[in-house]
């Protein structure tokens, strides 16, 4: 089949201005893969599927493509590459079953399909196997999210499982920890228990201490007798004071008086006399030769004592008693107002 | 069976079964030439056995796609391997590396595993199209070469040669025309 406005009486004559129908303007270009574009080939295939002269033409130009393929120098490929092809066509278990269709040559499989008449009920076939396809997968995500709900109820049971471990791990830590604290307040309270009968004993060892407080007072007024006895050749001892008034051990106190055997000068020797009160201090009074006459006012040291030299008004034995008082300084009444802390006989 | 004696179609329906002796057999009978021609266009052998090897597995994989109806099963399996072939030159072409320069160069490609018998019908065919294509215009033997051998698109061909479009369009369709008259008497004895 030629077109007839074609030419080719004359080999040589190249024929390149005669028109050309538009049927065939792209057939060699598709017999010769030199087509540019997909739809070119398509818009070739329809025309050589539906026009019976373009597809005339179609087999006789693919026939001289055929010779050109054929007409190549001779060379051989490597004697490897056939049992390639066939350890391929062995792994390949894919072959199909053998039914005429259309030439294939560049034009998508679909588009081919969907111009044959196998192509509706194929494409129905394929809608069946995607809603089954679809339906499956919805399936199968339901059995997957199932499965994951499952999994995760499992994890929580787990979980929850491991909670109350661990709550009763800690109550019974609790419970220890409670017997624990109750045995050491038992502790505690036995301990308090000890401390007030350590209270107790130092309250009896106060007792004792005060025991032996009289005790050492007893010895001081020793000393003061012994002194007393040394101070003989020097002075007279005239008086001994002895706290016989005294109501309270702590409040007594004990000295002697000493006059000089040349001159009217005596000597005032005292202790364990208490701190007077604020404002007050000690005085010493003569009494029994008319009216008491106090003679002076002295501090004491910080252990309660003191020694003090002073002029008698008269001589000692003209006096009945000898007392000292506690009375405010520079402020000397005419008998003894204050608290009175040595009371005793001149002897 | 005695593949050697069965059609190419008989040997498509086999290859259809999942027989791979079907498949051995069609190879030996095409499968240098499928080979030749892409090693004519890439001047490649591993390339070229990889395009023989894709074509052959396509065939095996699609042949139930094959009819009758538009020609015969070597215009559809060579259609396949000059398809093959100029989607790696042209992916080549695109990668820049590769390219083949000169049509000549083709024919350093060794030939010591074809057999006496097979080189000398094939230089025969050789033959025939060379003297064919070298009696056609230089314009119009230009436009197979750059197209079906240099894998060129003919809107690519235009802009090499400086021609209209149009121009090489006639000029593809006259070639071929001429092409077949010159080869006529073998593809009628063929037919």
């Amino acid at each position: 089949m030629t077109d007839s406005r074609d030419t080719t009486e004359n080999p040589k004559n190249n024929g390149d201005n005669v028109d050309m129908d538009p049927r065939y303007e792209n057939l060699a270009a598709y017999v010769l893969d030199a087509l540019d574009q997909d739809d070119e080939r398509e818009s070739v295939e329809i025309l050589i599927e539906n026009d019976p002269e373009v597809a005339a033409e179609y087999r006789e130009l693919a026939e001289v493509a055929d010779h050109l393929a054929i007409g190549v120098p001779p060379v051989a490929p490597s004697v490897q590459l056939k049992s390639r092809i066939m350890e391929l066509a062995s792994r390949d278990s894919a072959p199909t079953q053998f039914t005429p269709q259309p030439v294939a040559r560049t034009v998508p499989w679909w588009k081919r399909a969907f111009r044959s008449g196998v192509a509706t009920s194929a494409v129905a076939a394929v809608l069946v196997l995607v809603v089954a396809g679809v339906l499956t997968a919805q399936n199968s995500q339901l059995s997957n999210e199932v499965s994951i709900l499952r999994s995760e109820l499992t994890s929580e049971s787990t979980a929850v499982a491991i909670i109350k471990s661990e709550l009763s791990t800690t109550l019974n830590d609790s419970e220890t920890k409670v017997a624990s604290m109750k045995t050491e307040m038992d502790q505690m309270e036995d301990e308090f228990g000890a401390t007030t009968k350590m209270v107790v004993h130092q309250e009896e060892m106060m007792s004792e201490l005060a025991t032996a407080n009289m005790a050492l007072r007893q010895t001081l007024r020793d000393q003061s007798w012994l002194t007393y006895v040394t101070m003989r050749e020097d002075y007279q001892l005239t008086s001994w004071l002895a706290n016989s008034e005294a109501s309270t051990p702590e409040t007594s106190a004990s000295g002697l008086i000493a006059v000089s055997v040349v001159d009217p000068t005596a000597v005032l020797q005292v202790q364990g006399l208490e701190q007077p009160q604020p404002g007050f201090v000690y005085t010493l009074w003569l009494m029994g030769n008319g009216a008491p006459r106090p003679v002076f006012q002295f501090e004491v040291s910080e252990i309660g004592s003191a020694n003090v030299a002073f002029q008698l008004p008269a001589p000692l034995f003209e006096y009945t008693s000898v007392i000292i008082t506690q009375e405010r300084l520079n402020a000397i009444g005419r008998n003894p107002s204050g608290t009175m802390v040595i009371s005793a006989e001149t002897n | 069976m005695n593949y050697q004696g069965l059609t190419d179609l008989e040997l498509l329906a086999q290859i259809g079964e999942k027989d791979r002796e079907a498949l051995a057999s069609l190879y030996d009978r095409y499968g240098r030439r499928v080979f030749a021609l892409a090693a004519r266009i890439l001047n490649d052998p591993v390339g070229s056995e990889e395009v023989t090897q894709d074509v052959f597995m396509s065939v095996w994989r699609r042949g139930a796609s094959y009819t009758s109806k538009k020609g015969k099963f070597t215009t559809w399996l060579f259609s396949i391997a000059h398809n093959r072939t100029i989607d790696e030159l042209r992916k080549r072409r695109r990668d820049r590396s590769r390219e083949n320069d000169d049509i000549e160069d083709h024919y350093d490609l060794k030939s010591s595993d074809i057999s006496p018998a097979d080189a000398a019908v094939a230089q025969s065919e050789y033959a025939k199209v060379k003297a064919a294509m070298d009696n056609l215009p230089e314009e119009q033997k230009s436009v197979v070469e750059l197209s079906y051998f240099k894998g060129l698109a003919q809107t690519e061909i235009a802009t090499k040669t400086g021609q209209p479009l149009g121009t090489v369009k006639t000029r593809m369709r006259l070639a071929l025309k001429k092409l077949r008259v010159a080869l006529s008497a073998e593809m009628g004895a063929e037919v």
